[in-house]
């Protein structure tokens, strides 16, 4: 399967102490985007010139003259990069480091196992991403060895993916962390590439099913803080039986800087970062039409 | 009045408003200030005072203090007792003789307060009588004179306190409670706060810096009488025991101290078992947790003992007192300190009993004389070992680096040992005669610590129970990391050559940046939840131990050990040289048994995994954890849960003392400009906590370090 990373001790990504596995790939392309070195499905090499101090390991591996170090210091010419990672492996500053990491699921169980001690009866792991589901055989794998082991499993999912594993999903994962982004299809489409109606409906299939649900929504500020998309929730909340809460996500604009490492336009949005009071305003509608309403974190 | 959280969160407000003015005056050093107003006691006086003996001389000193120490009262307080003499805050007994300290005074221990509430000094001072009626003649003679002239000067010390509330109204109760005790023993939870107060006071007043012990072990019991018996409620209770938190800041007075203004070893343990393995939790557990939320008092360093069987209400009540900040509360895995004293020799029912001395090193509470050698064991590693890298020093492979190491560190443990006998005994053979060399005199806290009345002898010279000496190896990480460096880059992977890595690191790694990085980032090293890396600093441990165990049984001293620093990676890195692990000559490296700021790259559970990989139950003493957390590691319901299971975990995997802190570098870097705004933070520094804005720059910088999780 392919990773970007493995966090341990995470806090917020479902119940308990949870180890958090990252998979590369997504089919979306949101805007937003906090992890966007996890969207792509394939390898790619993160720069953090801040840490580079002009050595030239890099230059003396890279075997397409992708690296050059010379008076202006170290230049990254991506075009001709082909994202073979040598260059990241001679780097001794941790400088150039890949985004992705091919593991199998028995070395990735090898890394959850190890926390362990720490889940108690409610954490455990949690995959996100990315999609995890786009890599479903390898997820479903994962998760039904963490079960089988008394591991807590988590998924945070967009819901974009094939349905014909909704059934397996539902049935393998404690927990989904599914987000809605936008009750508004038509934006929906424009800001993710994609419609959120058919992944609504996944939704609503693994809640027939008995699954568990978390509804993670982000709010971007003059994007999607109004009272239509308010609605929308609360109507989507009504239909699920197994939905524990909705959780408000307040955008921030990280993503950006991860953006500049891998060499593109930073695209984080100020203003998009919605204010105090309007996160208050969001609770209070879900909160007035029934929905629990839960921050991020509180 | 606002008491601050270096993460925003605001306290909650239980107690009265009075009593919370009480603690703002405290906090901002308003007795401290006081209390350094009068710095001692003149001897200058004192006839005969030449011919005097030195121990004739301490309780001539003793006596004079307890005759004309200023009297405190402060307004509306509900104990009365202040320790008043301004060089007690520094470590000597406060008299003078032409203006010379006279004697130095004692700490690192903790007293037996429960002798007082069930005796009275009337009980300890029959036993003093007696143990002078049968020691006189005797070389014992001395002493038991000492202990009754002691216990005399505290009952005259006593008598002004009655004198001096008497007519004030506003005192009546402090003097119907003091017309009992410490005299008596304590018949209510109010007598029984006081008694432990006034008590402590006297000790500290002349000098000397006990830790306090189990509180709801002795304070427990009568509140639980208390309240089944409605004379009191939990509200009225809180109050009380809030002005003992708040009496126990009267040393604080603001200003830069190094290490800051708050480490006077005054410690408290919480929960646990008893001596029979029953639960000790009660009112004054849950009392003092409140306390400690509210007012953010970190001048008690409390440690509450965990185990598998602890009750979760109280595992999430300290998860919510922990996440304020300020490391006002640690914990201890009873289950393994207990199993490592048994292991040690210990009876079981001692053993459950046990406390510790200021910081957090562990001892039978008021029956053990203790002290603890700290060695730097990077300095041995650079110095001796690899003699400060020399080109004629060379090793064929790790083991045999690895033997000379082990010979160097059971060199230094014997030496350290051995110059502790000679020091405290006559004879130096094993099975030999061994006698006790006499030491400074130390009636006062000898009172309070079994069995010095009943033997004769005072806490230096052979009266206590137990007595401990206790080598404790600093530089725990960074001789593993060192070693492990070495390891894999010179003999696994051979990167380069001994000789050649010696070289880059007597220059410093000078015009070797790329290979220093390369050491830095491509190893993981302890503290990562490396097996490979943990193994080395769990073999130094071993044979550490196996050395502390050879010194034993020589003479009347065990020498258990322990890992610490304390903050002396400070001084340390002054002598240290460039380390294979990528840091530069005079870099401040790990603190106690963590790792190294910068290599904890797998977060809170891979440094708790790391740590208890060696078999700690062999550092009797103490192996103490430093986890660093951020305010929003710990925000919100999940990140209380996620504190819970760093509790869980921790005792699971069979830790020792963890210390955790939440802190945010952003808000110490802002103190540290505007130190006026932030008077009341509190940070863990090591053993015990400080004001931040009373560390000097160089401690401060070194605990924002400790929080900075990137930058290297």
């Amino acid at each position: 399967m392919r990773v970007t990373e493995i966090q341990r001790f995470c806090m917020h990504d479902g119940p308990g102490v949870r180890t958090t596995v990252f998979f590369k790939g997504c089919p979306l392309r949101c805007r937003w985007c906090h992890n966007p070195e996890t969207q792509s499905a394939s390898q790619q090499i993160l720069y953090d010139a801040a840490r580079c101090i002009g050595c030239g390991a890099c230059a003396a591996a890279c075997p397409v003259g992708a690296h050059r170090v010379g008076a202006d210091g170290h230049v990254y010419d991506r075009t001709e990069c082909t994202a073979c990672a040598l260059c990241a492996a001679a780097c001794p500053t941790g400088a150039l480091f890949q985004a992705m990491r091919e593991m199998t699921e028995e070395e990735v169980l090898a890394v959850v196992e190890r926390d362990r001690a720490f889940y108690g009866e409610e954490g455990g792991v949690t995959l996100s991403g990315g999609e995890p589901m786009a890599q479903p055989e390898a997820a479903l794998r994962l998760l039904r060895m963490c079960k089988d082991r008394g591991i807590g499993t988590a998924v945070e999912t967009c819901g974009c993916f094939d349905p014909a594993y909704v059934p397996a999903l539902a049935e393998a994962a404690d927990l989904l962390l599914w987000d809605f982004k936008d009750g508004d299809d038509a934006r929906h489409r424009e800001n993710t590439g994609v419609s959120g109606l058919p992944l609504m409906r996944a939704l609503i299939e693994a809640d027939a099913r008995g699954a568990q649900s978390v509804l993670r929504c982000i709010l971007l500020r003059g994007v999607n803080t109004e009272e239509a998309h308010y609605l929308a929730i609360a109507e989507l909340w009504s239909k699920l039986r197994h939905c524990r809460y909705a959780e408000l996500l307040p955008y921030h604009p990280y993503g950006g800087a991860k953006r500049r490492l891998l060499g593109e336009a930073d695209d984080g949005r100020e203003d998009w970062i919605p204010t105090p009071e309007e996160l208050e305003r969001a609770r209070d509608h879900l909160a007035a039409r029934g929905v629990r309403v839960r921050d991020l974190g509180r | 009045m606002t008491f601050d959280a270096p993460n925003g969160l605001e306290r909650p407000v239980r107690l009265s408003e009075a009593t919370r003015a009480f603690a703002w005056d405290s906090l901002r050093h308003k007795y401290g200030q006081d209390t350094r107003k009068v710095m001692d006691v003149s001897l200058d006086d004192a006839e005969g005072f030449d011919e005097m003996t030195p121990l004739e001389r301490y309780d001539a000193a003793v006596a004079r203090i307890a005759e004309t120490a200023p009297i405190r009262l402060c307004e509306g307080e509900k104990l009365s007792g202040a320790a008043t003499l301004g060089r007690a805050i520094g470590h000597q007994v406060p008299a003078v003789r032409n203006g010379a300290a006279i004697c130095s005074s004692v700490s690192h221990l903790t007293l037996d307060f429960g002798v007082v509430l069930k005796k009275g000094l009337r009980g300890l001072r029959a036993e003093a009588q007696e143990a002078l009626a049968r020691y006189t003649g005797t070389e014992r003679e001395p002493f038991a004179r000492s202990c009754v002239s002691c216990l005399e000067s505290f009952s005259v010390w006593h008598r002004r306190y009655l004198e001096a509330l008497e007519g004030r109204p506003e005192f009546a109760d402090n003097l119907a409670v003091l017309r009992r005790v410490p005299e008596e023993p304590a018949r209510n939870f109010r007598e029984a706060l006081q008694s432990v107060w006034f008590t402590f006071a006297f000790v500290r007043l002349c000098g000397n810096w006990p830790g306090i012990g189990r509180l709801d072990v002795l304070l427990g019991p009568y509140l639980e009488a208390d309240l089944a018996a409605g004379v009191l409620t939990m509200d009225e209770a809180r109050e009380l025991l809030a002005h003992f938190f708040i009496k126990g800041c009267e040393w604080i007075c603001g200003g830069n101290y190094g290490s800051g203004d708050a480490q006077h070893y005054q410690n408290i343990l919480l929960g646990g078992i008893d001596e029979d393995g029953r639960d000790v939790v009660n009112a004054v557990t849950w009392l003092t947790l409140d306390v400690l939320e509210e007012l953010g008092i970190s001048d008690f360093p409390t440690t509450v003992r965990l185990s598998r069987k602890t009750d979760p209400a109280l595992l999430r009540r300290v998860a919510e007192v922990m996440r304020f900040g300020g490391g006002i509360l640690a914990v201890y895995n009873e289950d393994l300190v207990i199993e490592a004293l048994t292991k040690y020799g210990y009876e079981l029912r001692e053993a459950r009993a046990f406390g510790n001395d200021g910081c957090w090193e562990v001892q039978v509470p008021g029956a053990t004389c203790f002290q603890y050698i700290p060695f730097d064991a990077l300095g041995i590693l650079q110095h001796q070992t690899l003699r400060d890298y020399a080109e004629d020093v060379d090793f064929p492979d790790f083991e045999s680096l690895y033997a000379r190491f082990k010979a160097d560190l059971t060199a230094r443990v014997t030496e350290i040992c051995r110059s502790y006998e000679a020091a405290f005994w006559y004879a130096d053979v094993p099975g030999g005669d061994w006698g006790w060399k006499p030491q400074m005199p130390c009636t006062v806290v000898s009172l309070f610590e079994r069995d010095c009345i009943a033997r004769g002898l005072s806490y230096f010279e052979g009266g206590a129970v137990y007595n401990v000496r206790s080598p404790h190896l600093g530089g725990l990480a960074d001789t593993a990391d060192s070693l492990y460096a070495i390891k894999k880059a010179v003999f696994d992977d051979r990167k380069l050559t001994l000789r050649e890595f010696f070289t880059v690191l007597r220059n410093n790694w000078e015009g070797e940046e790329p290979l220093r990085q390369y050491m830095l980032h491509h190893y993981e090293y302890y503290g990562c939840d490396n097996e490979e890396a943990d193994a080395v600093a769990a073999r130094i441990l071993d044979d550490f131990a196996d050395a502390c165990d050879g010194m034993n049984g020589r003479c009347g001293f065990r020498f258990p050990a322990g890992v610490s620093t304390f903050g002396r990676q400070l001084e340390w890195s002054k002598g240290r040289l460039a380390a294979p692990h990528g840091r530069h000559a005079g870099e401040v490296l790990a603190a106690n048994a963590s790792p190294t700021p910068g290599t904890d790259l797998r977060g809170a559970t891979g440094i708790i995994r790391s740590y208890c990989r060696a078999d700690l139950r062999r550092m009797v003493t103490g192996a103490a954890l430093d986890i660093r957390l951020l305010p929003s590691d710990v925000r919100g319901e999940d990140g209380l849960a996620a504190l819970v299971a760093l509790l869980r975990g921790f005792v699971a995997l069979g830790g020792y003392f963890m210390q955790p802190d939440v802190a945010d570098a952003a808000v110490l870097l802002a103190a540290q400009k505007d130190p006026a705004s932030y008077q009341t933070l509190s940070v863990r520094v090591s053993g015990w906590n400080a004001r931040f804005v009373t560390l000097n720059k160089e401690w401060q910088d070194m605990v924002i370090a400790q929080y900075a999780k990137e930058g290297r």
